[in-house]
C-alpha cells in the first residue's frame, strides 16, 4: 500500500490540530526547532498536493539530526521536562513526512494527544484547559477522518461528528474524574527546568522589594474557616532574613538551625520554645507556584502542617520540593504567641552580629539616641518617633544609594520603601546589641467576598522586623506602620496615592480601577471562579478526593471506590447508550412517508413484504393479485400516500392516509381473527 | 452445509464448531437485519493503543499529580467507551439483502448483488463488506435509503457457487473499535467450466442430422450488423459502432450452412473429464457466436439442439453440472491427500 494517501480530511484537520496544539509551547522551544515544524508542515502540504514527493532517508536523517542538535542547543541539556517536550514535539511534527500507511496517521494522532497533555504540565488555568479541549475535538476530528470514506470530503461534518462524541464522553470523563481513586506519585518525572522564580526572595537588597510590587500577580489566596480577621492582622510570615553583609540581608547558614522539625518524625530540642496563647484562626492557603521553597503563615502556626513540608527553627515553613505547582495547605495560626523567651548567648551573639566597618554614622547615631533613652522600649519607641516625624518618606521611587546604604538611608535620603525601614531597624537595634531580624513575606491583601477568602498578590509583598525581649520573646515591630500607618491599614495603594506609583508600569491592571465599582465586581466574580477552578479541578488531590467522598458516601477504601467508579461509570454509559442507540426517529422522513413505512411494515407482517426498489403501485398491485381480499383497501391506502406525495396539492391530508391506513388495519385484524 | 468447495472460507474461523453455532445464530436468509444477536465488537490494534495511551496519560497525571492531565486521560477513555457504542450504532439496524448473481467461468470473478438498506434518519458511514478481507468493497449509506453493491468473488472451479458467510465490517467512527458480522445471505450463482481452446471439431464426428459435412475452421466472414442479444459474444461486438452511437451492435459472420451440431463427449479421447468439459465449454460458446444449432451429448445426457442465449445458458449449466458431485468428491480428496 505504498500509494496510501491520507484522506485529505483527516489531513487537514491532522494539520490543524498539530498547530494548534503546538501554538501554546512556541515561547518554549528553541527557533530551530520551530523552524524545522514549519518545513515539516510546508513539505507535507506540497507531498499532498503532488508537487513534491516525500523526502528520501537521508533528508530524514538530517532533519532527525538537526531536530535533536537543535534541541541539545537551544536547551543546553536533555534534563527537565522542557527538551522532552521539545522531542515529542519534533517527533510529532517529523512524522507528518512519514505518512505512508494508515497506522502512521494512527502515529500522528496518538502522538498529538499526549502532546496536547504536555500543555497542563504548564497551565492548567481555565482559559488554557478550554483551549485545550478545542484542540482535542480537533485532532479526533482528524482521526474520524481517517476512518471515513475517502470520498466523504465534509470538514465542518467531522469536526461536528468529533463535538459530539466528545460531548457524550464529557459526563463520564466527569464521573472518572471525581471518582478515580488517585494516588501518591509513583516515581519522580522530570520537572520543568526554567520555573520563573516569583514573590519575596532570601535576599533583601534594599529596593528589590519595591521592584516586587509593581507586579499585580497572584502570590496566594488563603480562606479562613471563621472570619476574616482584619487586614491589619494579615503579617503573612515567609522568610527571615537575619545576616547582613553591609548591603543585603539573607538568611541565618542553614547548618547552624539544624533539623527541621517534623511532626510525627523528627524530634528537636526547640520546637517546645513555641508557646501558643489565645485564640486561634484556622484558614488554608493555595499558594501560587514560586519555584521556592518557602511557604507563608500568619503568625504563629502551629507546627503542624502536611507531607514534605517541616518548619524551621525561626518558626516558619520549608517545603522540600521547590513548590512548582499550586499548592494547598491548612494551618491554624494565633496571633499570641511567646517564641524563644530563652536565648541562648550564642544565637544572642548572631543575632546582633553586623559587619564591623559597615555604616558608621548609623551606629554612632545609635549609641547616642540609646544614651538619651531610658530602656530598650523607650530606645525602639524613640527611633519609630524619628521616622514618624523626621522627615522620613514612604515611596516607591527611593533615592539610589551607594554603599553605606543605612548611612545614606537614614541621615541623607529619608526616602525609602518598607525593606529601607525594617533593614536601617534592625541594624539600629543590633547597633546597641539588642537581637533583631528581618521578616519578609506579605502584609494584608483584598478579601473577595464572592469568593470568601483573601487574596494576596505581589504588591502587598512587605518586609518587617522581629526584635527579642527578655522574658517575652521576639515581638514583632514594623517600622513601615511609623512612617506609613495607611499601608498597613489599607494597602499599598492608598500609602502611595499621593505619589501615583502604584502599579505604574502596568496601566492597564485591574488592580489599578478597583475605584470603579462594576470594573471591581467583575474581577472578583473572575477572580472567584478561578479560585473554585483551582480548588476543585487543579487541587483535587489525593486528600482533597478523601475528604470530598468521605463526607457523602462515608469511610470508603480504595477497594470501595473503585467499585463505587465502576457502577457509577457503566450506569451513565447505560444512559449515554440509550441516548445514542436508542434514537431510532424518523427525522428525515416526511409524515407521509413515515405513515406509509408503517403500513409497509403492516404488510410485511402479514407476509407481504415490499421488495427491494418496488414502487408502490406495483406493490399494491402485486398484492392485490396475492391477497384479492385486501386489494380494494391496499388500492385506498396507496392513492392516497402517491397522491399526497407526487401530486403536491394536498400537502395538509396527511389524515386521509392515516385513515386509510386505519381502516385497512381493521380490515387485516378482521380477517385474522 | 451450503458450502460448497467454491466458497472462500478464510474470512471466518475455520472451526466447524463456530461455523455451526453461527448457522444456529444467524441461518442463512435473503433479507438480514443486524441486531445485537448478529453483530461483534472488539478492539482494533489502534484501540489497543490508545488504551496504552490512556494508561500512560494516567501515568503522568498520577506522577506529576496533576489533574488536568486526569481529566485528559479520563476523556480519552471515555471516547473509548462511548466509540463502542458508535461502532455498533454503524452497523446496527443496516439491512442487507441479496440482490442479483451473474454466473462466471471458473478461473473469473462471479459478481454478487448485495443492497444496504437503512430504515429511518440512522445513517451508516464506511462500512466495508466483501469475501476478500483484502478486498473489502466500501459503502456509505447517508443521503441514500438503500445501495446496491457489487461484489465480485473468485470462481474457483465449475459446478454450484453459494459464496458462504460474507463479512460486512466497520470502524468508524474512530477506528479504535471494529464491530463486525458474518452475513450469509444464501445468494447462488453457477460456474461454468474454464474453456480451453480446442481446435477444430473432430469432422467425422462433428456430424449433423441433414446435409453434408462441412469444415469449420471458426467463422471469419464479416458480412454486416444485427442488434446485441443478450448472450452474444464480446469478442463480436462492434465496440467502434458503440463508440459512436451507443448502440450495442453484434457483428454477424458469414455462417456456413445452417447446421445443427452435435457436440459429443467422444470428441476428445484420452482426456479426463474436465478437460473433456472445458472443451466442450469452449465449442458451445464458439457455436453460440455462429448461427448454427448445436446439441449436446454426455454420458447418460442429452440436450437437443438449439440456439440463442437461452440455450447457451442451459449448454453451460449441464456442463457446469455434470457429475459434479463426483467432481467435488475428487476435490476434496485432493485437498485432503497431501
Amino acid at each position: 500500500m505504498t500509494g496510501f494517501q491520507i484522506p485529505r480530511n483527516s489531513l487537514a484537520w491532522m494539520l490543524a490540530a498539530q498547530s494548534a496544539v503546538i501554538a501554546p509551547h512556541l515561547t518554549r522551544l528553541p527557533y530551530w526547532t520551530i523552524a524545522l515544524c514549519v518545513v515539516c508542515v510546508l513539505w507535507r502540504v506540497m507531498v499532498y498536493q503532488g508537487r513534491w514527493s516525500y523526502p528520501g532517508k537521508w533528508v530524514k536523517v538530517l532533519f532527525v539530526f538537526f531536530g535533536i542538535a537543535g534541541l541539545a542547543v537551544g536547551y543546553g541539556t536533555f534534563l527537565g521536562l522542557d527538551p522532552w517536550v521539545g522531542l515529542l514535539i519534533m517527533m510529532f511534527v517529523l512524522k507528518l513526512l512519514e505518512m505512508h500507511h494508515k497506522r502512521d496517521g494512527y502515529v500522528v494522532i496518538l502522538l498529538g494527544y499526549f502532546v496536547a497533555l504536555t500543555q497542563f504540565l504548564y497551565d492548567q488555568g481555565i482559559p488554557s484547559t478550554m483551549y485545550m479541549f478545542l484542540c482535542v475535538t480537533m485532532i479526533t476530528a482528524a482521526l474520524i477522518g481517517l476512518n471515513q470514506t475517502r470520498s466523504h470530503v465534509r470538514p465542518a461534518q467531522t469536526f461536528k461528528k468529533a463535538s459530539v462524541l466528545l460531548m457524550q464522553s464529557v459526563p463520564l470523563m466527569l464521573v472518572l474524574f471525581v471518582l478515580f481513586p488517585r494516588i501518591s506519585p509513583l516515581w519522580s518525572v522530570p520537572m520543568q527546568t526554567d520555573i520563573a522564580i516569583t514573590g519575596v526572595t532570601d535576599r533583601m537588597t534594599p529596593g528589590n522589594i519595591a521592584l516586587l510590587t509593581q507586579s499585580d500577580e497572584l502570590a496566594f489566596r488563603a480562606t479562613f474557616a471563621d472570619e476574616v480577621p482584619p487586614l491589619s492582622k494579615l503579617y503573612w510570615r515567609g522568610l527571615v532574613l537575619s545576616r547582613f553583609d553591609g548591603e543585603s540581608w539573607t538568611q541565618e547558614l542553614p547548618a547552624l538551625y539544624g533539623r527541621l522539625y517534623r511532626p510525627g518524625q523528627t524530634r528537636t530540642n526547640w520546637q517546645g520554645n513555641m508557646e501558643l496563647l489565645g485564640e486561634e484562626v484556622t484558614y488554608s492557603i493555595l499558594l501560587e507556584p514560586t519555584g521556592q521553597n518557602w511557604l507563608f503563615s500568619l503568625t504563629m502556626p502551629e507546627g503542624t502542617i502536611k507531607e514534605g513540608i517541616g518548619l524551621v527553627r525561626d518558626f516558619r515553613f520549608y517545603s522540600f520540593r521547590k513548590i512548582r505547582s499550586k499548592l494547598r495547605y491548612e494551618l491554624t495560626s494565633h496571633f499570641n504567641y511567646r517564641i524563644d523567651r530563652e536565648l541562648s548567648d550564642f544565637w544572642r551573639y548572631r543575632y546582633t552580629l553586623l559587619p564591623k566597618d559597615s555604616n558608621p554614622r548609623s551606629k554612632r547615631l545609635a549609641k547616642t539616641l540609646r544614651a538619651n533613652s531610658l530602656n530598650q522600649t523607650d530606645y525602639i519607641r524613640n527611633i519609630l518617633r524619628r521616622y514618624n516625624l523626621d522627615e522620613f518618606v514612604y515611596t516607591l521611587k527611593p533615592t539610589i544609594l551607594g554603599d553605606d546604604s543605612i548611612d545614606e538611608f537614614l541621615l541623607d535620603s529619608k526616602r525609602g520603601f518598607c525593606e529601607h525601614y525594617a533593614g536601617s531597624f534592625v541594624f539600629l537595634m543590633r547597633a546597641v546589641g539588642i537581637p533583631a531580624r528581618v521578616v519578609v513575606g506579605y502584609q494584608g491583601g483584598e478579601y473577595n467576598r464572592i469568593g470568601n477568602y483573601v487574596e494576596v498578590r505581589q504588591f502587598d509583598a512587605h518586609a518587617w522586623t522581629e526584635v527579642w525581649h527578655q522574658g517575652q520573646g521576639w515581638v514583632r515591630i514594623d517600622p513601615t506602620s511609623a512612617v506609613a500607618p495607611s499601608r498597613i491599614e489599607s494597602g499599598l495603594e492608598s500609602a502611595v496615592a499621593a505619589e501615583n506609583t502604584f502599579l505604574s508600569n502596568l496601566p492597564l491592571s485591574w488592580m489599578k480601577y478597583r475605584q470603579i465599582l462594576w470594573l471591581t465586581e467583575i474581577r472578583l466574580q473572575i477572580s472567584a471562579i478561578s479560585y473554585y477552578w483551582d480548588s476543585w479541578v487543579v487541587g483535587y488531590t489525593p486528600s482533597v478526593q478523601m475528604s470530598l467522598l468521605t463526607k457523602y458516601f462515608g469511610d470508603l477504601d480504595r477497594k470501595r471506590l473503585g467499585m463505587l467508579m465502576l457502577t457509577t461509570f457503566f450506569g451513565l454509559l447505560g444512559i449515554v447508550a440509550i441516548f445514542i442507540l436508542g434514537k431510532r426517529s424518523h427525522k428525515l422522513l416526511q409524515p407521509i412517508d413515515r405513515e406509509y413505512l408503517r403500513f409497509c411494515h403492516l404488510l410485511a407482517k402479514q407476509g407481504l413484504p415490499r421488495s427491494v426498489g418496488e414502487g408502490p403501485i406495483h406493490y399494491a398491485q402485486r398484492v392485490g393479485r396475492l391477497r384479492p381480499d385486501l386489494a380494494d383497501a391496499m388500492e385506498v391506502v396507496t392513492d392516497a400516500y402517491v397522491r399526497m406525495n407526487y401530486a403536491e396539492d394536498h400537502p395538509e391530508k396527511a389524515d386521509s392516509l392515516r385513515t386509510a391506513i386505519r381502516a385497512f388495519r381493521f380490515r387485516t385484524l378482521s380477517i385474522s381473527s | 452445509m451450503t458450502s460448497s468447495a467454491n466458497s472462500p472460507d478464510s474470512i471466518v474461523w475455520r472451526s466447524p464448531r463456530f461455523r455451526q453455532w453461527l448457522d444456529r445464530r444467524m441461518p442463512p436468509a435473503n433479507s438480514i437485519t443486524l441486531d445485537q444477536k448478529k453483530i461483534f465488537i472488539l478492539p482494533t490494534r489502534e484501540g489497543i493503543f490508545f488504551s496504552l495511551l490512556i494508561v500512560f496519560m494516567v501515568l503522568a497525571g498520577i506522577n506529576y499529580q496533576n489533574s488536568l492531565i486526569f481529566a485528559l486521560a479520563f476523556l480519552l477513555a471515555s471516547l473509548l467507551m462511548v466509540s463502542i457504542l458508535h461502532t455498533y450504532r454503524n452497523l446496527s439496524g443496516l439491512t442487507l439483502l441479496a440482490g442479483g448473481t451473474l454466473p462466471a467461468f471458473a478461473g473469473e470473478d462471479a459478481e454478487f448483488t448485495v443492497v444496504l438498506s437503512r430504515f429511518g434518519a440512522r445513517t451508516y458511514e464506511a462500512l466495508l463488506l466483501g469475501w476478500n478481507r483484502e478486498l473489502l468493497q466500501g459503502a456509505d449509506l447517508l443521503e441514500d435509503e438503500e445501495v446496491k453493491i457489487k461484489l465480485f468473488v473468485e470462481a474457483r472451479k465449475r459446478g454450484p457457487m453459494n459464496p458462504g458467510r460474507m463479512l460486512i465490517q466497520t470502524c468508524y467512527p474512530v477506528g479504535l473499535f471494529g464491530s463486525w458480522s458474518w452475513v450469509d445471505l444464501d445468494m447462488n450463482t453457477i460456474v461454468y467450466p474454464r474453456p480451453v481452446p480446442a481446435g477444430i471439431i473432430p469432422v467425422a464426428s462433428a456430424s449433423s442430422d441433414d446435409g453434408e459435412l462441412v469444415a469449420r475452421e471458426g467463422v471469419d466472414d464479416f458480412y454486416g450488423l444485427r442488434e446485441y442479444r443478450q448472450g452474444d459474444s464480446l469478442k463480436h461486438l462492434a465496440w467502434k459502432s458503440y463508440a459512436r452511437t451507443g448502440e450495442l451492435l453484434t457483428k454477424q459472420f458469414a455462417a456456413l450452412a445452417d447446421r445443427r451440431i452435435w457436440l459429443e463427449w467422444e470428441f476428445f479421447p484420452g482426456m479426463d473429464r474436465e478437460e473433456r468439459l472445458s472443451r466442450l465449454c469452449y465449442w458451445v460458446l464458439k457455436l453460440d457466436a455462429s448461427d448454427d444449432e448445436y446439441g449436446l451429448r454426455l454420458p447418460g445426457v442429452e440436450k437437443t439442439p438449439g440456439r440463442g442465449p437461452e440455450h447457451r445458458e442451459e449448454m453451460l449449466k449441464t456442463l457446469a453440472l455434470f457429475e459434479v458431485e463426483e467432481f467435488e468428491a475428487e476435490q476434496s480428496a485432493v485437498v485432503k491427500d497431501p
